[in-house]
């Protein structure tokens, strides 16, 4: 029976963890369209814990207690497409692009279901926190009903409430790899019930994604059916990611394969998509009044500040932009559906000058609109502020709805990196 | 005796039962649970505090109605047998309960009991 289990096991979709760094934005999306891996949301279904991309020197954060989150029998695969690096703990490295990386998940999956490879041992010890077993009346830690350590963990604090309440306050870290948040992104929170009360940004646990074809258009021009394709590609990634998130995965799916070898020729096929997902209602559903921003803290903000009303884009100072007669898309609400609105928006806008650029260059004079906002030359991104708005903008939202703002804001963890750490900027 | 019969026999089948399913699932799986794979999972940290927390959960007056309403329908029932032999007194009356279950639904409105946050 468990020989029958196992050979099923092997042939079905590898389960794998992704364990995203730096630079890895379009191979986890490439990833996702793999018929024979499965991206899973938390360790617990995995069997494979891929670690990919680049992460700050030291140990990478929380990596240990994902490993071991993994029931037995579990393996780890580790890939960087830009380079090696050897201070994974107990990880095969693969090298080589997606197909290899597909082959070697396969593999090391089908040998570790059919017992030919062993499971990897955890990293940490097997014994609780705290001493609790057979401890209090009931045996469960604590004192009476409440107090002392139950099953090994203390009892929430308590804190007033937004009714007058005085009840409990739990203080949680959520990220960096949790699967409903952008990769590397980790926030300290303080829920009561699923209200966040207070939200404090952590340092990034990937090191930063340097946008190279951007930055090179700092210094050089650039053609602009170049950068407008790879503003699509990039809003349409961001898509398929927020439409996974909002549980809309097959519609994220055919968002994500369009992004894949995307061409001006494949509008009609863009548009498609993009009203079927107007057609989800999520604009009314799930996003409407959420995540509301100010005007003048989003300025240079790209598609955020331009949900809010502002004609902000630097591509109205290029003069093949202006030949172009480009003129920027906006809206008003400045909420989370205008900013879902806005990025659809402006797909179908850069295949439209993609389309008809031909092989004009723009910019190289050292400012660059980027899809997430302007990148300048002071090397600070888009990203950096675009994480600053969150603690004001979470709190008081339920967990759900922060979730949804977080995704409306296109956000960048590693901006954090690139405000904090100049040297580690993108120019 | 035959009901003592019946009674004991699906006791019966219900333990067999429970004990098959435990024997099954420990057979598939023998590896027992380790302490780090027990916890949460919240995105690579464990948890300080214990999830046992009590938070005001604003969709009690909700419930409440819900179950107004659901009680209700039990009424019903009974009623629409008698509504035939009793006649309009009978409309008037359930119209009536109805009309102070409305009132509720006015009230929770009132109190902004409707909004979910």
């Amino acid at each position: 029976m468990r020989d029958l289990l196992a050979r099923l096991a092997v042939g079905a979709p590898v389960p794998v963890f992704p364990v995203a760094g730096g630079g890895t934005r379009e191979a986890l999306a490439r990833l996702r369209l793999r018929p024979d891996v499965h991206l899973v949301d938390t360790p617990r279904h995995a069997i494979v814990l891929l670690v990919l991309g680049e992460f700050p020197p030291g140990e990478i954060a929380g990596l240990a207690a994902v490993h071991d989150m993994i029931p037995s029998p579990r393996v780890t695969v580790h890939w960087t497409p830009g380079g090696p690096r050897d201070d994974v703990p107990r990880s095969m490295r693969v090298d080589g692009d997606d197909t290899a990386l597909v082959a070697a998940l396969s593999r090391v999956a089908g040998e570790v279901l059919s017992g030919t490879r062993a499971s990897e041992p955890p990293i940490r010890p097997d014994v609780d926190p705290v001493e609790w077993r057979g401890i209090g009346p009931y045996g469960h830690g604590g004192k009476g009903m409440t107090g002392g350590t139950p099953f090994g963990r203390p009892l929430a604090e308590r804190a007033p409430d937004r009714d007058g309440l005085e009840l409990d306050q739990l203080s949680v870290t959520v990220g960096p790899w949790l699967g409903a948040l952008p990769p590397g992104l980790e926030l300290g929170i303080k829920l009561q019930g699923d209200v966040i009360q207070e939200v404090e940004i952590h340092p990034p646990a990937v090191t930063l994604e340097r946008p190279d074809g951007w930055v090179r258009a700092l210094e050089v021009p650039v053609p602009v059916a170049e950068l407008e394709l790879d503003r699509a590609r990039h809003h349409l990634v961001w898509l398929g990611e927020a439409l996974r998130v909002h549980d809309l995965p097959a519609l994220g799916q055919r968002t994500l394969r369009l992004a894949q070898g995307l061409t001006p020729g494949d509008r009609g096929e863009v548009e498609r998509v993009l009203a079927e997902v107007r057609r989800t209602g999520i604009y009314r559903l799930a996003l409407r009044g959420l995540g509301a921003v100010d005007p003048s803290q989003v300025g240079g903000l790209g598609p955020v500040a331009r949900a809010a009303g502002l004609e902000d884009d630097a591509r109205l100072d290029d003069p093949t932009y202006q030949e172009l007669g480009f003129r920027p898309v906006s809206h008003r609400g400045a909420d989370a559906a205008d900013r879902w609105r806005q990025r659809i928006a402006e797909i179908t806008q850069s295949l439209d000058l993609a389309g008809r650029a031909g092989d004009r260059t723009a910019f190289g004079d050292g400012v660059v609109e980027g899809p997430r906002g302007r990148i300048t030359s002071d090397g600070i991104l888009p990203g950096a502020v675009t994480v600053d708005l969150l603690p004001e903008l979470l709190t008081g939202l339920e967990w759900g709805d922060a979730v949804a703002v977080v995704w409306s804001l296109d956000v960048d963890p590693t901006g954090v990196a690139s405000r904090s750490s100049p040297e580690g900027a993108a120019a | 005796m035959a009901e003592l019969g019946a009674t004991l026999t699906v006791f019966l089948v219900a333990v067999v039962a429970i004990g098959v399913v435990r024997w099954v699932g420990d057979t598939l799986n023998p590896v027992q649970l380790t302490v780090p794979e027990r916890v949460p999972f919240a995105g690579g940290f464990d948890p300080e505090f214990h999830a046992w927390s009590r938070f005001h959960i604003r969709w009690y007056s909700m419930a409440l109605l819900f179950l107004a309403f659901d009680m209700e329908m039990v009424f019903m029932y009974p009623w629409a047998v008698v509504f035939v032999r009793e006649g309009m007194i009978s409309l008037v009356e359930m119209l009536m309960f109805i009309l102070i279950l409305v009132v509720g639904i006015v009230y929770t409105w009132r109190e902004r009991g409707f909004e979910w946050s």
